[in-house]
């Protein structure tokens, strides 16, 4: 299994401890991790080698769904998946993260190692390695589906 | 804009009830997804003397209305809350209290700004800041509507209290 490098973004260290702690202990992947404070420094320390992105919404300077728009304006970056970790709950807040921001998923605060392992089941492969995507479109759309559903219940 | 609440708040003496109402759901819902048992709203809570604690400030705002959250935590509440969300007690004097205390703000935001959308009430949260101390006296605005809310979880007690402002002075 080779290292996953993960971009862990959120103004709050407790939060980013948490985020890899849980992914730790997941063991679904070998991760190695870049931590950034903000949306600026997240650009700053987004690159080539970063396959996949935790990523809060809240932050002072640049926002997450900032970021994540513009490293899909980058372009070339669609393989990188980029999961939202944040306490916004409201369905208008999930679908500009998923359709303006180009996020892939979203997971709300506080959450479980259920919640994280099902969203990144779909991410990477039962050898610890990021799945190629294919399909995003319609992946995420499906994903939204499904979370407008959980959240009627 | 909401029909719950009228822009000009001068003849408003109360928070409306279904705002209060939600924040008290979502305070339940937070903190029990934090801490791992669900605070109970206690109706006789909500006078209080000096607390030695912490205390994170948050608003959900839009351009009409910000409603202020105030989670006053004492010391003892929030070394537990620490041990169950970190899986360790975190040194109350220690910034990652501080940070931890902010994040459980946020948190809290997020579920009272996807509550009281429900009700009418559609805005986005602030940044969360932290104030720990000794001899802490929360003295709400004068003009009300303001609210406080006490709270008995398996951790300890706390306080939440509220606040309804405009956004910005009517000329």
């Amino acid at each position: 299994m080779s290292k996953i490098k993960a971009l862990v973004v959120d103004d709050s260290k407790i939060m980013r401890s948490a985020v890899k702690r849980t992914l730790d202990q997941l063991m679904l992947a070998d991760f190695e991790y870049v931590e950034a404070i903000d949306g600026e420094d997240a650009l700053e320390k987004f690159s080539d080698e970063i396959q996949i992105v935790f990523l809060d919404w809240n932050m002072p300077r640049m926002t997450g769904v900032e970021f994540s728009k513009a490293v899909r304006q980058k372009g070339n970056t669609e393989h990188v998946p980029i999961i939202m970790i944040t306490a916004e709950k409201s369905m208008g807040k999930v679908d500009t993260a998923l359709n303006e921001g180009g996020a892939n998923a979203y997971v709300t605060k506080p959450f479980t190692a259920d919640q994280v392992a099902s969203v990144l089941s779909r991410y990477i492969d039962k050898d610890g390695n990021i799945i190629s995507e294919n399909g995003e479109q319609s992946e995420k759309k499906s994903f939204f589906k499904d979370m407008l559903n959980f959240n009627k219940q | 804009m909401s029909e719950l609440i009228p822009i000009d708040l001068a003849g408003v003496r109360e928070i409306p009830a279904e705002i209060i109402t939600s924040v008290k759901q979502s305070v339940e819902v937070t903190f029990e997804s934090i801490s791992g048992s669900r605070p109970e709203y206690s109706e006789n809570g909500s006078v209080d003397g000096p607390m030695n604690g912490i205390i994170g400030h948050i608003t959900v705002f839009n351009s009409h209305h910000t409603l202020t959250l105030m989670v006053a935590i004492p010391r003892e509440t929030a070394l537990s809350i620490s041990e169950v969300f970190c899986g360790m007690e975190i040194p109350f004097d220690s910034d990652d209290m501080g940070d931890l205390v902010g994040e459980v703000s946020n948190i809290l935001a997020g579920e009272v700004a996807a509550s009281v959308e429900q009700v009418g009430f559609t805005g986005q949260s602030s940044l969360p800041t932290v104030t720990r101390g000794s001899d802490l006296k929360l003295f709400m605005p004068n003009k009300p509507p303001t609210a406080r809310l006490r709270f008995e979880g398996g951790g300890g007690g706390f306080w939440v209290n509220l606040a309804l402002c405009e956004s910005r002075r009517r000329k």
